[in-house]
């Protein structure tokens, strides 16, 4: 809208170009309203605007009334107490200036920037080949400036978090460069445990009986497993381990006495700390036959290797397995062979289904035992017939875990089962050397590289801070500050390991490290690879790619590799993150009124965004596509919120019509969503939204003292009838007039993205608080009536008419400039982490000029972008 | 059976033969003597799955009431301390709203704790200290930064007491990093300055940042440069071959925390400590019986009487545990003579209200110690809206010496109950 205006405003009053006089016009304004403070022989603020040449040319200049028109779209000038232009000629100044501005203003301005914290975590990962690597979670979160979070101005430094970096120095260091800790030794321990040296835990399939330990066959551990609740090994090694067990069957099972042995597993675990754990996800150590025969106690003997930390579980692996994710066949067979030997037995399932909250399993299991036996049961349900589908959920909910309690609980009682009486452990016996250090001599070789016999110490310690000062810097070091960093290393440390992490910690906190776009002047070949490989992956440059030169080829062959490889997929979730508002997704809990909103449903609508504009790059769709494009990605989540009938999780995409109402980044949910407020739709937020992201024409924000406006959810007055008011307001209809038509047209979109065609009331339950929990699911019944219906339409302010969210659309792809240069503003603020200079707008108009929004796409944008000369400057 | 965990050792024992010598004066300021004088200390315990709260709350108001049976092991330290019913932040119900227990907004802002923490912190060698048995419940968090960032607890004995006393070779290790460190800020200075030097004005700023970051941090590095000057306190304590961190043994977990936070406080270690009281689904075993249930299992008792009896059963052993460690914090004196307790607030509770339904509201509060004006319980009137437990908090915070007029809502503190 505001570019519209520039050049019709521009155009009518002519154009004032180098070095004419100001028109008559604007001299009048600026004498009327500055000149008495600023001119004469001590201006205020020492800014003269006297004169009525006005020298384009001169950058000092063209600063100055950059300063200016800051000075009057704030409204600091004039001050308060001094006369005011009138709206009308404070934009008519504001137009005047921004025209000039954008066609003589200078190019970049790109402050020093930190590495954010993804950048950070990426950056290390690269020089120290750790893909593992990850700062806490105490590690702070970044400011955003300008919409996005690689931007200088909101990179702050503070003591605290030079802390970090300095703590993080140090761990990193550590990792590579390992003090001197003396030749590892073997330090051997021994450990007994009685049947009570076991952690005992409810939803435990394995239970404390009397003064064993009796197991079950459960894959989750939890259910069916033993576990020391002392004992950790101390040392990575090889540890003797003895167990003692023995079979447990009476003549009361509900299985045939058991003729093959059964089989005992060991498995090693991380900790002991920890509860659940999945067993085919765990280390095997050992398997014993257990004489199903012999009713006395049978000792096994093991060696097993355990690494530091670790403890050991024991499971019987091959009784009748029970609530296993994967195994659910397995238990299915099994549920159905008890309930066609038994018909009461399922008819008392039926009736008891999961029996009170709070019931332990050996309740549940002596009230289904009652039901069998008495006479309360219907066995003429036809229900009895069909075998329970439903397998999933919580004890309450899912027949399949009353089973499991029922069958446990008579395992224990009566058997089959495996019982452990004791067990002892012993070691290390001898030292092993686990994954982990092993992958961490594999990094510290990285580091180091070879050293051939001849080289002398300081020649080597050059050569490996040569390399790794080099990377880290991001661009070959000068001899001055390596021979700085050599003569470090070199200095006090006996060991050259030990010189060399001081300097790895040194260079981890320096400026050179810590921030971009450090260095003044012209960007040359190292500040350019590094400012297109953050950009395009939020990763340093690799270490094989250099730019020879600079040059628009260079750029263009680059990008355009970095955008093919997999590290771009980084750059798609940061920048629609903060472009669309994904990030925010997470932070808002829809209304149980509205829906259940699990977090898969959460994930589908983030990856259905990340998808849509991963195919805009990779096709290279025509930009057009971005407001009306004929796909999309779904899944069955998301079927709640589109309507359809997509089946499975996987992500798919979907063919749309074009002009619909769903589709492109109007219609995408996640927007919807990040623009609401989880409980009711805000239209003001919407239209700014749009404005700020979608038109790029965003508003000043509203005095100070306008408060919120309150849904008014009886739905006494619309929405409508509310904006309404406070447009009469002609400053307030300034800014208004453009942004209610554009939220209204979006109303229709509830705060989940649902379509809708009316607003929704809540009602009351009757009977007070108690109830209000039942309206939370939502599939439990009615809790909402039909409120008013929702009038989407508006009028734009050169006229244009909209009916709903689809007319926005239509005039969107029929002014495709404003949409185009918006993304590239929002782009190349991403790319420069910098607010846009005017000169910066030149050149986005000159980009926007190029492209051809139903041919162009996506990359062909990124690469002019990249060409670009805004990219180009510091 | 089950080894019973209350003669696992002999408390008495240990409690006459505290053994802490101390090569360090006691680092009090030289204050009024008098009872007084405003607490130094704040120790912070929450336990996670909360408790009965009509079986917590005394069914009495004001002075003369009956002490449930939860509470019972506390019949010795009536005069003081207080309990507080009613009191919540509005906040949001479940789990979720646990973790705003010390922050009351729930999201992204501080804790209470530290902002003590940042007023008296820098008297001790550690600021302030995070405890929990074993790895706690996933999202369960007491004590948060300025920006909202839970901060990580220590749960093993062992490693706590590592922090607490370093060993030798330890020691020899910080020390090299400490002085190294001042070597590499010192170059990273210089190379900030020379940069500074060539870059345009607007670029000037962000090098200034940078460099004041540095020197700020250069006087911290100094500080701790001199702690680590200062001896170690001694202590003499056996802790067990193995740290109890599995989930069923965390009531015995719990008693060494204790034993070493009052190590800490005796040894001025640090002056501010939470300790977040976890529970799972593991099953007890009590003085010889055997729990039906697992603890959280138990926290949703449905209302059914034994089950209610035996969650009121694992709710009194922390209680046990809580007396035992105000008896040690009573038995030390400080360099003014008396009671170590009489200088720091005790607040315990949990932030969660109605485990049963997962309810955040009147949250069980009681307040031990630190010299504050106690015998009584006091029953906030809920419907009347008037006052949260931020006013609580400002008493405490206000009391050590932090600035701050508003806490979570509140706005009004609660001194006229305490003081």
């Amino acid at each position: 809208m505001k570019r519209r205006w520039i050049i019709l405003v521009g155009w009518l009053l002519g154009t004032v170009l180098h070095g004419e006089a100001q028109t008559n016009a604007h001299e009048g304004l600026v004498q009327k309203y500055c000149m008495d403070c600023h001119s004469g022989k001590d201006p205020d603020g020492d800014m003269d605007l006297s004169g009525t040449l006005i020298d384009w040319q001169s950058p000092e200049t063209v600063s100055r009334w950059e300063t200016v028109h800051h000075m009057l779209e704030t409204q600091e000038m004039p001050p308060d107490d001094e006369p005011q232009p009138t709206a009308e000629e404070r934009q008519a100044m504001l137009d005047w200036l921004g025209n000039e501005l954008t066609e003589h203003g200078k190019i970049g301005g790109t402050v020093p920037r930190r590495l954010n914290r993804e950048e950070y975590e990426n950056t290390i990962r690269d020089l120290f080949h750790d893909p593992d690597f990850a700062v806490s979670n105490a590690f702070p979160a970044d400011d955003s400036a300008h919409g996005f979070d690689n931007v200088g101005e909101g990179l702050v430094l503070s003591p605290p978090l030079l802390a970090q970096y300095m703590e993080l120095a140090t761990q990193i260091a550590d990792d590579i460069l390992p003090p001197d800790s003396g030749p590892a030794v073997a330090k051997p321990q021994e450990y007994a445990m009685e049947p009570d040296g076991f952690t005992e835990d409810t939803g435990a399939g394995a239970a404390f009986s009397k003064d064993r330990f009796r197991l079950a066959s459960s894959l989750n551990m939890a259910n069916s497993a033993a576990w020391p609740a002392r004992f950790e090994a101390a040392q990575s090694g090889v540890y003797r381990l003895s167990i003692t067990a023995m079979p447990f069957q009476t003549d009361k099972m509900f299985y045939q006495k058991r003729q093959e042995s059964l089989q005992l597993e060991v498995y090693a675990r991380r900790s002991a700390e920890q509860v659940y754990d999945v067993f085919d996800k765990l280390r095997a150590l050992a398997s014993f036959e257990v004489d199903p025969e012999q009713a006395l106690p049978q000792t096994f003997t093991c060696e097993v290797t355990l690494f530091k930390g670790e403890i050991f579980g024991l499971r019987w692996a091959d009784g009748p397995a029970y609530s296993d994710g994967q195994v659910r066949a397995y238990s299915r067979t099994f549920l159905a062979e008890r309930l066609t030997k038994n018909r009461r037995f399922y008819a008392a399932m039926l009736k008891l289904k999961g029996g009170r909250r709070g019931i332990t399993q050996s309740e549940y299991y002596e009230e289904m035992n009652a039901l069998i036996a008495g006479d309360d049961l219907d066995l003429k349900d036809s229900q009895l017939d069909a075998l329970p589908q439903y397998w999933g959920g919580g004890l309450s909910d899912a027949p399949h875990n009353w089973i499991k309690a029922y069958v446990l609980e008579e395992m224990h009682r009566h058997g089959p089962a495996l019982d452990v009486l004791s067990a002892e452990i012993e070691g290390p016996l001898s030292l092993v050397e686990d994954d982990e250090s092993r992958a961490r001599k594999a990094r510290a070789a990285l580091f180091l590289g070879d050293r051939p016999a001849e080289v002398a110490d300081r020649d080597f310690v050059e050569t490996v801070l040569r390399r790794f000062l080099s990377s880290a810097f991001r661009r070959p070091i000068d001899d001055d500050t390596l021979q700085e960093y050599v003569n470090l290393a070199m200095q006090g440390s006996e060991r050259l390991e030990d010189g060399l992490h001081l300097a790895v910690r040194r260079a981890l906190v320096s400026p050179q490290f810590l921030y971009r776009s450090l260095r003044p002047g012209v960007l040359d070949t190292s500040d350019l690879a590094a400012r297109l490989s953050y950009f395009l992956t939020s990763s340093p440059p690799e270490e094989s790619s250099s730019l020879e030169e600079v040059s628009a080829e260079v750029l263009e062959r680059e990008s355009l590799r970095l955008l093919q490889g997999e590290r771009s997929v980084n750059f798609v979730r940061s920048f629609t993150g903060q472009w669309l508002g994904t990030r925010m997704l997470k932070d808002i809990m829809p209304d149980p009124r509205l829906l259940q909103f699990y977090d898969q449903d959460r994930r589908a609508m983030i990856a259905e965004t990340e998808l849509f504009f991963t195919e805009m790059l990779e096709e290279n769709h025509p930009l057009v596509n971005f407001i009306d494009p004929d796909f999309s990605y779904r899944n069955a989540n998301l079927n709640k919120i589109y309507g359809g009938d997509v089946q499975g999780s996987e992500m798919q995409r979907v063919a749309l019509e074009r002009g619909g109402k769903h589709g492109g980044v109007l219609g995408l949910a996640s927007v919807m969503m990040a623009t609401a407020n989880g409980v009711d739709t805000q239209p003001i937020l919407r239209g700014v939204w749009l404005l700020e992201n979608v038109l790029g024409s965003p508003t000043p924000p509203p005095p100070a003292d306008i408060p919120a406006i309150a849904p008014d959810t009886s739905g006494a007055r619309s929405m409508r009838e509310q904006l309404n008011a406070h447009r009469a307001d002609v400053s307030c209809a300034r800014c208004h007039n453009r942004i209610d038509p554009l939220g209204m047209a979006l109303e229709n979109f509830d705060p989940v993205g649902r379509w809708r065609d009316h607003y929704p009331v809540y009602t009351k339950p009757e009977d007070g608080a108690k109830r209000l929990k039942e309206e939370f699911y939502a599939n439990k019944g009615p809790a909402t009536r039909r409120g008013p219906a929702i009038d989407a339409t508006g009028q734009l302010p050169d006229g244009t008419r909209l009916e709903s969210v689809i007319d926005l659309k239509r005039y969107l792809v029929e002014n495709m400039d404003l949409f185009t240069t918006c993304l590239t503003e929002k782009l190349l603020v991403f790319a420069t982490g910098r607010p846009l200079s005017f000169g910066d707008r030149r050149v986005v108009e000159q980009i926007v000029h190029q492209l051809d929004p139903d041919q162009h796409g996506l990359r062909d944008l990124i690469v002019a972008l990249v060409k670009s000369e805004s990219f180009r400057t510091k | 059976m089950k080894t019973n965990i209350n003669t696992t050792r002999d408390r008495r024992a240990f409690l006459k033969g505290l053994g802490v010598s101390l090569t360090l004066p006691m680092l009090e300021s030289l204050g009024a003597a008098s009872p007084a004088a405003a607490p130094k200390r704040l120790v912070v315990v929450g336990t996670y799955l909360g408790f009965h709260q009509s079986d917590f709350f005394p069914h009495q108001v004001g002075r003369d009431y009956g002490l449930s049976p939860v509470l019972e092991p506390l019949a010795g330290f009536r005069d003081e301390m207080s309990i507080f019913s009613g009191l919540d932040h509005r906040g949001r119900n479940g789990h979720e709203g646990w973790k705003a227990w010390m922050t009351g907004n729930g999201a992204r802002s501080v804790s209470m704790d530290q902002l003590v923490a940042d007023a008296v912190g820098d008297q001790t060698r550690f600021a302030s200290l995070q405890l929990t048995c074993g790895r706690p419940p996933s999202g369960a968090r007491l004590s948060h930064t300025r920006e909202g960032v839970a901060l990580p607890m220590i749960g093993r004995p062992s490693v706590l007491y590592q922090t607490l006393f370093r060993s030798g070779s330890d020691k020899a290790r910080i020390d090299y990093l400490l002085n190294s460190n001042a070597s590499v800020l010192d170059g990273v200075l210089d190379e900030a300055k020379s940069l500074r030097r060539r870059v345009s004005a607007s670029d000037k700023r962000k090098m200034d940042e940078y460099l004041a970051s540095v020197r700020d941090v250069e006087k911290k590095l100094q500080k701790q440069r001199a702690w680590l000057n200062r001896p170690t306190p001694k202590v003499d304590y056996t802790l067990p071959e193995f740290d109890p961190v599995a989930p069923d043994l965390s009531l015995e977990c719990e008693s060494i925390m204790y034993d070493l936070m009052a190590l800490a406080l005796t040894t001025d270690s640090t002056r501010v400590l939470t300790f977040l009281v976890p529970g799972w689904s593991q099953v007890f075993d009590i003085n010889g019986r055997k729990l039906s249930a697992g603890y959280h299992g138990l926290s949703h008792h449905g209302n059914d009487p034994d089950k209610v009896a035996e969650y009121n059963l694992v709710g009194k052993e922390h209680v046990k545990r809580l007396s035992r460690f105000l008896d040690h914090l009573k038995a030390h004196r400080d360099a003014d003579g008396q009671p170590l307790l009489n200088s720091t607030s005790v607040l315990f509770g949990s932030g969660m209200g109605d485990s049963n339904t997962h309810d955040n509201s009147n949250l069980p509060t009681l307040l031990a110690g630190g010299g504050w004006r106690h015998g009584s319980h006091h029953q906030i009137d809920r419907e009347a809206g008037t006052r949260l437990l931020g006013d609580l908090y400002l008493t405490l915070m206000q009391r050590m010496g932090v600035k701050v007029d508003s806490f979570a809502g509140a706005k009004h503190n609660l001194n006229e109950a305490l003081l």
